[in-house]
């Protein structure tokens, strides 16, 4: 019997999708460029259904690709020609809620805006917000150790959970909590990208929603003025719930899209959000404003309708640069914050070096960049030099003491970043760690970790704080 | 021990090695990481502090406290060295923790983290070694994330009741002790 016609038999009716025409809405997930259809795509409804699939596909030595909704953006969910794609996005129920723990129990295929709307009444919220909140669950959320532009206050993903149910690939449910005594596991399978086990049930954080929040939006007449600015608040000893620079590029792109009154004639721009106490925003918005005397102009939202349209400009900023080109790439580089002016303009030069565009957002809060490369995937070889583009910053980013990404993951996309940020043995351990929990390698396998045997044949040296792997060895 | 060679030596001429922040009598070989101490990096404008394993909690609050700054969890014995809270401690300490230095069973240096607030780059692996208890690695190094004084107050989460340990959880740890230290070096 085929592995699809033992899914079909084991699960319910229309649980099981095969066939090219039908697989191919999860070819790819939100990186777009690497398309691949699977075996089969299997959407189960509950726990058990689950356990099924990963009983049987082991079984059978086939791969497994779990998937949430498919938003993440370095291929993380891209299926194997020869996998079965396990699709959690219908479980997506809200099993319960503590208003007075400020927890709630929800199953991996709830979406992230979803449990801040299902507490709401509460006056909670879940802070993590990535991008595609809208539509991205919460599993996804778990397996990415996902973002967002408040972080730098309330933290990521990996500190917003207090436990998680995970499947392995035994089909055994493994239960981690932040109570556990132990090694911390849940902090390793926060971000593992699907490699270690499936998410199958998730405790949530929950956060009192802030009595008051502003937005302070500054112009400032050049990017290494607003650089100086983002370190200056953090001295003044404020931590803004979220703050976020864009370069002209993205201003000008924004502004024509969503219209949120970005200053046009301003190199740089900040948008510094405060929250907390009526008292608390007062005392710290007197602190912000006297840091931003070398803004060309300042406005401070005046109520929630503007704040939130403040805030509309820079959310839509990727799809407002995707009108400008046919293309565009997005990375997700991490720098020290101290760096970020001479990080821009290394970026700036490539941009002229490699002749494609770069627009400049980022959680300049956390010194996480993103820069858009845009290109256009219709003329031969672009793809590949924005790539190459890409690489190198990624590369700049390792070497000022960052890493090659903060919220997005390496999925399929940076294997080969990896090479540049891991040396062999460190590489050894992640290897190692993927046994311990996935011995025959089912578990998205491929994905997050290069094989030693890539990173070799990129012939990509490692250099670790100066020091050359076998230093006895003469080069040339 | 004051220098990475020096401990890395003593690993891997060593069967067996206990990880330890002060002298006491006992049987076995001990590794003392006390006075592997000191701040290596301190960027106040970045909330990022680096520290070697051995530094007490009194040093770095005094440290801290002249940029009014603070770490984000709670000490009771404020004569601790950061490596043992690191050992023994829990989710509201490797909520701080940002990157570490480790050498491994087998004598080798590794980085894992750094001194960004955002690094998803390969597994968690300076948070999963938070309660190892010294039977994974020798932790060497530590970056933290800290916050101003009064910010951190609000932050500021004390150790909470531990669960019991399953048999599956058990199976699990032991693999990952294999993974760092497969000659079972740290006892």
């Amino acid at each position: 019997m085929s592995i699809i016609s033992e899914l079909t038999k084991a699960l319910p009716k229309n649980s099981v999708i095969s066939g090219e025409e039908n697989t191919r809405p999860f070819e790819c997930d939100g990186l777009s460029v690497y398309k691949q259809n699977p075996l089969a795509v299997v959407l189960p409804t509950n726990i058990d259904q689950i356990k099924k699939v990963l009983k049987i596909c082991k079984k059978n030595n086939t791969p497994v690709v779990t998937r949430g909704a498919g938003t993440g953006l370095s291929g993380g969910a891209l299926p194997l020609k020869d996998s079965i794609v396990l699709g959690l996005s219908k479980l997506t129920r809200i099993l319960s809620i503590d208003p007075e723990g400020q927890t709630a129990i929800v199953e991996p295929g709830v979406r992230n805006i979803a449990i801040s709307e299902a507490v709401e009444e509460y006056g909670l919220y879940y802070a993590p917000d990535p991008s595609s909140q809208i539509a991205c669950t919460i599993g996804g959320n778990v397996a990415e150790n996902s973002g967002g532009v408040h972080c730098l206050k309330y933290g990521l993903t990996v500190q917003n959970i207090e436990a998680v149910k995970i499947l392995t690939i035994d089909g055994k449910e493994l239960l981690f909590s932040r109570q556990d005594e132990g090694l911390g596991l849940l902090a390793l399978m926060t971000g593992s990208e699907g490699l270690l086990g499936v998410i199958s049930e998730v405790t949530v954080k929950l956060t009192k929603k802030p009595q008051l929040a502003k937005v302070i939006m500054a112009g400032f007449p050049s990017v290494r003025e607003c650089a100086n600015t983002v370190s200056n608040i953090i001295k003044m000893g404020v931590i803004p719930a979220g703050l976020e620079m864009m370069d002209k590029f993205a201003i000008e792109a924004s502004e024509a899209f969503a219209k949120p009154g970005y200053p046009l004639d301003a190199e740089a721009l900040l948008l510094c959000e405060l929250d907390g106490s009526d008292d608390q925003v007062s005392e710290d918005l007197i602190k912000v404003l006297e840091v931003f005397s070398e803004a060309t102009s300042v406005r401070v939202s005046k109520n929630e309708d503007e704040r939130l349209l403040f805030w509309k400009g820079r959310k839509s900023a990727f799809p407002a640069v995707g009108r400008l080109s046919p293309d565009y790439y997005c990375m997700d580089g991490t720098i020290p914050k101290r760096y970020l002016a001479e990080v821009l303009e290394k970026i700036s030069n490539l941009s002229k070096k490699y002749n494609l565009r770069v627009a400049n957002v980022f959680h300049a809060g956390d010194g996480n960049l993103h820069p858009l490369i845009l290109y256009d995937a219709g003329q031969l070889g672009e793809l590949e030099k924005a790539e190459d583009f890409g690489n190198d910053i990624l590369k700049i980013c390792v070497d000022m003491g960052g890493s090659i990404t903060g919220e997005h993951g390496v999925g399929i996309e940076k294997l080969d970043a990896m090479c540049h940020q891991y040396n062999t043995a460190e590489l050894n351990v992640f290897h190692q760690i993927k046994a311990a929990f996935d011995p025959f390698s089912l578990l998205n396998p491929g994905k997050a970790v290069p094989t030693l045997h890539r990173c070799a044949e990129l012939g990509n040296m490692h250099v670790h704080h100066g020091n050359l792997p076998h230093p006895e060895l003469e080069r040339f | 021990m004051n220098s990475i060679a020096e401990i890395q030596q003593k690993v891997r001429n060593t069967n067996q090695l206990r990880i330890t922040n002060y002298e006491k009598d006992c049987e076995d070989e001990l590794l003392n990481m006390s006075s592997y101490s000191g701040v290596v990096e301190y960027f106040p404008e970045e909330l990022v502090i680096t520290l070697k394993a051995g530094t007490t909690i009194d040093e770095v609050n005094k440290v801290l406290s002249k940029n009014n700054q603070a770490l984000a969890f709670f000490s009771v014995n404020s004569e601790k060295t950061i490596g043992s809270l690191f050992a023994t401690s829990g989710a509201e300490f490797s909520d701080s923790v940002l990157g570490v230095q480790i050498i491994n069973g087998k004598g080798e240096l590794l980085n894992f983290g750094g001194q960004v607030m955002k690094n998803v780059a390969g597994y968690d692996v300076s948070r999963l070694l938070v309660g190892s208890m010294g039977r994974l690695a020798i932790i060497t190094q530590i970056s933290l994330k800290i916050l101003p004084t009064k910010v951190a107050m609000q932050f500021q989460q004390r150790p909470s009741i531990k669960n019991k340990e399953s048999s599956l959880r058990l199976e699990i740890e032991a693999k990952l002790k294999k993974v760092f230290d497969p000659y079972g070096v740290f006892i």
